[in-house]
């Protein structure tokens, strides 16, 4: 039960916790069970984040590795194994059948295209041409079987000038081509160099982001394919560059270089459009503080017991704030009068602001910026089923972070964290092909599956 | 190229979009909310963004630094394209009426405020259901629906989500503090993830009929994108800490500081990939010891650190450029870090369409991204950016509810719906002729 206060429309909160709690999510339908998806990603955490996400709404998702397994599976810090799987693939193999198959051989290219002759959706990440090299490209598939969508994530796109380059997509390196590594990290002090300062350089983020808005967009494009397939009967081809993914979440930058020549430079943990916002420094850590209104700025600089020094009653607007000069400054300001005080300290401070300050309810947002660790032992999300552990028939209790969304009528789940290499041949071998044991034997003699 | 991309771009507009005939009725503001139902109105939906006359979306307001284009705020124009324009006040029950014959029009309702604002206004899931038992409900906030942290009325925001969920912890370099990423991102991967999970109940919908509520937290959803943190910390008992540059699950993955002062990532992990860099960096041997043999062993922290340090003293020795150009002859992948400038004028993104110029009724020409999906079929496309506040009022309840000019001139007068404030970004750019991209008013 909760131990904390209630809200006033607790009743709300209680009613929709009834209809979408995700205690409750196997009792509900699926939205995709009606779908057949081939993942044959190759190399790239985006191919198999996308089928990842429609395995969890339902869709019956089938895995070509090549014998022996595809790289993603060594993909862990220190090379950590956990039977035959990093601790990545283990977040990613979720809710998937998991077959071998050797798309070198003519042999196996055949019973690819026998699968995808059957299937609804096919996801790829190999180097732009290599499916239609192979023989087993869109065009020869569509032919086969004119409903198939067929989708491809790759570093450069399936044309385009730099789309001839044979290489595979790798996160770190889409983040680069993003620009949005170029403008997130620390700026150098003045007369420093990339020397005297290592950490002051374009920062990536440290998840996967840029494979995974590949994979999302990817995602989206095929569901949005689907609707467009049930009124005309038509599949169609999907092309999407992680790289290109990642850059479209970048803002204004492209338009302000465009009218203004202006390059954006990294920033810090400040924000080029917004005050108060940003990471500012506490006796233990660091919080985040937000204000994006006069009022609420104001509020903060009362709490530091800087009113009246700082001058709050003269300020009518925020946007002189915005100016990089006056964040700088500001930034200096604040950085000592937050040291003060530990995270948690100043999060209570604006809590008790809100019931008494001179502003309340108006207070400044402040979120402690925690570790992981400490993500995954808080009771909000606990409770919200966020880090249900999976009951993995093969891999033992596995805590993954659960569905991204909840829903009253289909929502998404996971049913199983991963499967050995080639798990799962017999069963879709002999379902899709009609291959029963003895044929098996035969594909595996001659290095096919 | 693949022959399907054959003429893609030259042909786009003579084929539809993908969600053709979907109606999108969004009430949002900031960047979580409106992010989401533009990617469908670039995928052909049709989307009415409503807004409360005559302010309208806080977003406009927002100015990077000093620069605001033609009086408006670019991240509105960035995240809210294709739109159409309503201004409509909710707080009066004549108002919410006219949103509630919309929904009953539309397959789709997305909002983003705090819990249960909706049901004070009359239009919460089970008022709009009642209208319309098909309608898709979207709402995303920062805590979802229920829990402690959405009761305590939190709020929350995009820079608030990279602090509670731990990723900006493991975004920085060693010993330094947590790093705040340069974009919104768990406000604009959430507006992306609220349309995944959008378009999956619409295709529940087709077979049974049924639409649905969807709650999503910002927080939440980006925990997701931290995949192999999550078993990492169960098994080994501690959390992940930060490593720069370094992908700490592949290797070598890392970004290097090159002789002409800029940066390049090199990503090599599968074993003809390494071997092309060994011999690209005429280091072939390296290949072959013992450290470096196989990926997992790579992976060791110490070989790990022995490769990449190996790697940064001759990434010292080569401009960025040249090691992409390596990456290509030898079969790694490489990128030169690519900044605004290149953006703009990098020629494979125009080529693709993925950067092209916009040619606006009220805003001019200027440079945009497009929509980061091609499909061959049904292209998804940009057509025109923001409109000022309630500028679409007439086409909307002329077209879709079907009102004569006298009806909606007592709804103006009662104050159920209204127009722009003459302020910065609300009102029409300066230079506007006054009728260019107006749409049946009269």
């Amino acid at each position: 039960m909760a131990d904390y206060k209630r809200a006033k429309w607790a009743e709300w909160a209680d009613h929709i916790k009834s209809l979408d709690d995700p205690a409750t999510n196997f009792e509900k339908p699926e939205a995709l069970d009606d779908l057949i998806v081939i993942d044959v990603s190759s190399r790239s955490m985006a191919g198999c984040y996308c089928s990842s996400l429609l395995a969890e709404l339902g869709a019956e998702t089938i895995r070509i590795e090549p014998p022996g397994g595809d790289l993603v599976r060594t993909y862990s810090p220190d090379g950590i194994m956990n039977k035959d799987t990093g601790f990545a693939y283990l977040q990613e193999g979720r809710n998937k059948f998991h077959i071998t198959l050797d798309l070198e051989t003519e042999k196996g290219r055949e019973m690819f295209k026998s699968l995808a002759g059957q299937a609804d959706v096919v996801i790829e990440t190999y180097p732009a041409g290599r499916m239609d090299e192979w023989g087993i490209g869109y065009e020869e598939l569509s032919k086969l079987n004119p409903r198939l969508i067929f989708a491809s994530i790759s570093p450069f796109g399936q044309f385009g000038p730099e789309s001839n380059r044979k290489q595979f997509d790798y996160d770190n390196v889409a983040q680069a081509r993003s620009s949005i590594q170029y403008q997130t990290g620390e700026f150098l002090t003045d007369g420093k160099t990339y020397d005297d300062m290592p950490w002051a350089v374009p920062t990536k983020a440290g998840p996967w982001i840029a494979w995974c808005v590949g994979g999302a967009f990817a995602a989206a494009g095929i569901l949005a394919a689907l609707h467009y397939r049930e009124v005309t009967g038509d599949g169609q081809a999907i092309d999407v560059s992680s790289a290109e993914a990642y850059e479209r979440l970048n803002d204004y930058a492209l338009h302000w270089y465009g009218d203004q020549g202006h390059i954006t430079e990294r920033f810090g943990s400040l924000d080029t459009a917004l005050w108060l916002y940003g990471f500012f420094p506490t006796s233990d850590g660091g919080v985040f503080l937000g204000g994006l209104r006069l009022e609420m700025w104001k509020a903060f600089v009362d709490i530091l017991g800087k009113w009246d020094e700082w001058g709050a009653d003269e300020w009518t607007t925020l946007a002189p704030f915005m100016k990089e000069d006056w964040q700088f400054k500001y930034q200096a300001m604040i950085n000592p009068e937050t040291s003060k005080y530990t995270s948690h300290e100043l999060t209570q401070k604006s809590v008790e602001y809100a019931k008494t300050g001179r502003l309340a309810p108006i207070t400044p947002v402040v979120a402690e910026i925690v570790s992981p660790w400490q993500t995954m032992h808080d009771n909000n999300w606990i409770e919200r089923g966020m880090f249900t552990p999976v009951q993995d028939p093969e891999y033992g209790s596995i805590v993954c972070a659960q569905a991204q969304w909840k829903a009253t009528g289909t929502p998404p789940r996971t049913k199983w964290v991963c499967r050995p290499v080639g798990a799962d041949n017999g069963y879709i071998y002999l379902k899709y092909l009609g291959y029963g044991p003895v044929m098996l034997e035969e594909l595996k003699g001659s290095g096919v599956v | 190229m693949t022959a399907v991309f054959k003429d893609y771009v030259k042909n786009k507009f003579s084929k539809p979009g993908p969600l053709k005939g979907l109606r999108v009725i969004e009430l949002a503001t900031l960047l979580f909310g409106p992010s989401g139902p533009a990617f469908l109105a670039e995928m052909g939906a049709e989307v009415i963004k409503i807004e409360l006359p005559p302010l309208g979306d806080v977003t406009r307001s927002l100015k990077p630094f000093d620069w605001f284009y033609k009086e408006q705020g670019p991240m509105f124009m960035h995240i809210n394209p294709n739109k159409y324009y309503m201004a409509l006040d909710l707080h009066i029950d004549m108002g919410q009426d006219i949103f509630k014959e919309l929904i009953a029009k539309a397959d789709i309702v997305e909002f983003n405020l705090r819990p249960a604002v909706t049901n004070r206004w009359n239009i919460g899931y089970e008022d709009l259901k009642k209208v319309n038992p098909g309608i898709i409900y979207i709402e995303k906030n920062g805590f979802g629906q229920w829990g402690q942290y959405a009761e305590e009325d939190r709020p929350s925001n995009d820079g608030a989500a990279q602090a509670l969920s731990g990723y900006a912890w493991i975004s920085s370099f060693p010993g330094q503090p947590p790093l705040k990423q340069g974009i919104w991102i768990c406000d604009y991967f959430g507006g992306l993830m609220g349309e995944t999970a959008v378009l999956a109940a619409l295709h529940h919908r087709r077979k049974t009929g049924k639409g649905q509520y969807i709650e999503m937290s910002q927080s939440e959803n980006i925990m997701r994108a931290m995949q192999w943190v999550w078993p990492y910390q169960q098994m080994k008992g501690k959390s992940v800490e930060p490593a720069g540059n370094r992908d700490q699950c592949i290797c070598p993955a890392d970004t290097f500081l090159c002789a002409d002062n800029q940066f390049a990532a090199i990503a090599a992990p599968a074993p003809d990939e390494f071997k092309g860099l060994c011999e690209a960096m005429g280091k072939s041997e390296l290949a072959d010891d013992p450290r470096f043999k196989d990926h997992t062993t790579r992976l060791k922290e110490e070989n790990a650190l022995a490769i990449l340090k190996i790697i940064a003293e001759w990434a010292r020795t080569k401009g960025a450029d040249d090691i992409e150009n390596l990456g290509i002859r030898h079969g790694f992948a490489a990128s030169r870090v690519h900044s605004g400038k290149d953006m703009f004028e990098n020629k494979h993104r125009r080529e693709r369409d993925f950067v092209k110029e916009i040619d606006d009724p009220l805003y001019g020409k200027y440079v945009e991204h497009c929509f980061p999906v091609m499909m061959s079929k049904t292209p998804p496309k940009i057509k025109w950016t923001v409109r000022p506040v309630g500028f679409d009022n007439e086409y909307i309840l002329t077209k879709v509810l079907g009102r004569n000019q006298r009806q909606i001139d007592e709804l103006y007068t009662h104050g159920v719906i209204g127009k722009w404030k003459d302020m910065q970004g609300r009102r029409p750019p300066s230079d506007w002729d006054g009728k260019y991209g107006a749409i049946l008013r009269r």
